[in-house]
């Protein structure tokens, strides 16, 4: 199985083509089979009883951040459809809603950054140290985000911002309302482009694959619920969160 | 890119029943070449731009030849050559602009082998693409006709997406004004499309000219009775009277009475990747009467929204003149 495709440039040269393709089902199958792998696992635990939701509500996520979080989550999937479904058979005229659900990506990308700096605190998603005891200790309890949401987060700021960057680069290379393109650069350089935003955009189907998986699984309902009404419960905070660590606004 | 100018090792079938032909097609797919007139078949092979594992030689089947009547109006088999059409006392009856643009097809010796089905699926000749460069139409990343340096004189003023490459089938532009269906087979049965749907842009298929898909083969083309014995206007612009692509052509069928254009169909050859229909200019026909002043408004509507590239400029001014041309006749 290889990562690229290659082809001969115009003087006859071996460049990388792109991303090859046939890595999407390897992708899905190993995606596919670690949440198979995890459900099991899960299952053959004893299961702790779930907390209770009644009861005072705490603000997770204020409702700019969940727009934020559902723009991008459909952005993403057009983004996934439009690019990869032409590359399995499915044709119809993908590349216009490709761009602008890209635009559409980049912009709000942008505003989270700004919001996250100046609005937001950032230490509450920074992995630090202490984050590493989680998986090793019971007793231990993270403040606002767990290290799983962290990791989460973490991968998808360096794929999306990796996937915006080549997006970009492609993008100045196309016709668009504002400019011709120029085919300004050379076969070889485009190709690295091409494979970037391809590997990329792979990495990003497992990865909200399992994202997806996790954010449907029941004792996570919770943050899923939060993510749409933006609360939750007062118990639901304190069996999974560390109270000095997570300091609620109400 | 080398030129063999010698075959390369191909399996040769040569069927001569329709479910050999289909099954044949079905069990190479991709990697079979279904053969007609093979006008547009031994460059590809020789250059080694195209290799195919066996050549489906359909013309030993005479179930794809031929014209014949129907009660709904002619049916023509796709293996039917150009030549027959163009003779044909029945085509040249009703659907003369058919006739008119089979001859204006290549040069006479192409016309007495080349048929029908293989003008209109012949693959694009924008030279880059010819040469074996991998570019978007090849599977590649890249279009090298629009860049600074490209040569892109002969390529599309409309409906380009990635890929600027024109349809070359002057039949096409013919079968699209009048209305033609597609009759097509592969070994689960038949389905028929417009001749207008038959041809696809690089916005959804860009690595193919044609809705055939793999396992497919295009058996024959109906012509109904819609636009039988209307009054018609065909021209290619070419830069050499014989053996050339066009240009630009135009294909025009009209339904007049007195100085009022009922219904019209117009199609231009050489300007899209897939025989381009002159919508607007039809409606805006409906609804004025026939008039110098009418057909200069058509004509400057036939070449709204084009994107010229560097060097195909002047198509716009030669489209133009065209319709004229057309509406004037």
């Amino acid at each position: 199985m290889e990562l690229a495709t290659l082809k001969k440039d115009v003087w006859g040269r071996e460049v990388i083509l792109g991303a090859s393709w046939d890595l999407l089902w390897v992708i899905l199958a190993l995606t596919f089979i670690g949440i198979a792998v995890h459900a099991i696992v899960v299952a053959t635990k004893k299961r702790k009883a779930a907390p209770d939701s009644s009861g005072k509500r705490i603000e997770r996520h204020e409702k700019i951040d969940r727009i934020f979080h559902w723009v991008m989550a459909v952005s993403m999937i057009i983004l996934l459809i439009t690019g990869i479904f032409p590359k399995i058979g499915i044709e119809f005229a993908w590349l216009t809603i490709h761009w602008v659900a890209g635009l559409l990506l980049t912009v709000i990308i942008i505003f989270h950054i700004f919001r996250s700096i100046f609005w937001q605190n950032l230490k509450d998603m920074w992995i630090g140290l202490n984050d590493l005891k989680e998986p090793f200790d019971e007793s231990y309890k993270p403040g606002k985000y767990s290290l799983a949401q962290k990791s989460l987060h973490a991968s998808v700021t360096i794929l999306t911002l990796l996937v915006i960057i080549s997006g970009i680069i492609m993008f100045a290379l196309i016709d668009t309302p504002w400019w011709e393109r120029t085919n300004a650069l050379s076969e070889d350089m485009l190709g690295w482009v091409f494979l970037t935003h391809g590997l990329v955009s792979l990495a990003l189907v497992a990865i909200i694959s399992l994202h997806i998986y996790f954010g449907l699984r029941p004792e996570k309902l919770f943050y899923t619920r939060s993510m749409i009404k933006g609360w939750i419960s007062e118990h639901e905070k304190n069996e999974n969160h560390d109270q000095e660590k997570w300091v609620s606004k109400n | 890119m080398p030129s063999y100018d010698v075959m390369p090792e191909v399996q040769l079938y040569q069927p001569t029943e329709v479910d050999d032909a289909l099954n044949l097609a079905e069990k190479f797919r991709q990697q079979g070449w279904l053969l007609g007139g093979g006008q547009d078949t031994y460059g590809w092979l020789k250059d080694r731009a195209k290799n195919p594992t066996a050549l489906i030689d359909l013309n030993d089947i005479e179930a794809f030849k031929g014209i014949k009547t129907t009660s709904a109006g002619i049916e023509i088999g796709a293996l039917t050559t150009l030549r027959d059409i163009i003779r044909d006392p029945l085509i040249n009856d009703h659907f003369p602009i058919l006739a008119k643009a089979a001859g204006r097809v290549a040069s006479p010796q192409i016309r007495n082998v080349g048929t029908l089905g293989g003008n209109l699926i012949q693959d694009t000749r924008c030279w880059y693409y010819r040469r074996g460069l991998a570019c978007y139409r090849a599977g590649g990343n890249i279009c090298y006709a629009d860049s600074p340096e490209g040569m892109n004189r002969e390529h599309a003023l409309f409906n380009a997406s990635r890929c600027v490459a024109v349809s070359p089938s002057d039949t096409a532009t013919a079968l699209v004004a009048l209305n033609a269906t597609m009759i097509i087979k592969n070994i689960d049965g038949d389905r028929e499309m417009s001749a207008e749907d038959f041809f696809v842009g690089p916005d959804t298929h860009i690595t193919q000219m044609t809705a055939l898909e793999p396992g497919e083969i295009l058996t024959g083309i109906k012509l109904s009775n819609e636009w039988s014995k209307a009054r018609y206007y065909f021209e290619k612009i070419a830069d050499r009277d014989v053996w050339d692509f066009a240009l630009v052509s135009i294909a025009v069928v009209i339904k007049e009475e007195a100085n009022t254009i009922l219904d019209s169909r117009m199609v231009c050859g050489g300007v899209a990747c897939t025989p381009y229909r002159l919508t607007k200019v039809e409606q805006y026909l409906k609804s004025n009467p026939l008039s110098e002043k009418t057909i200069n408004k058509a004509a400057k509507i036939a070449s709204q929204g084009a994107e010229t590239l560097n060097y195909n400029h002047f198509k716009i001014p030669l489209m133009e003149n065209l319709v004229k041309r057309a509406l004037r006749s």
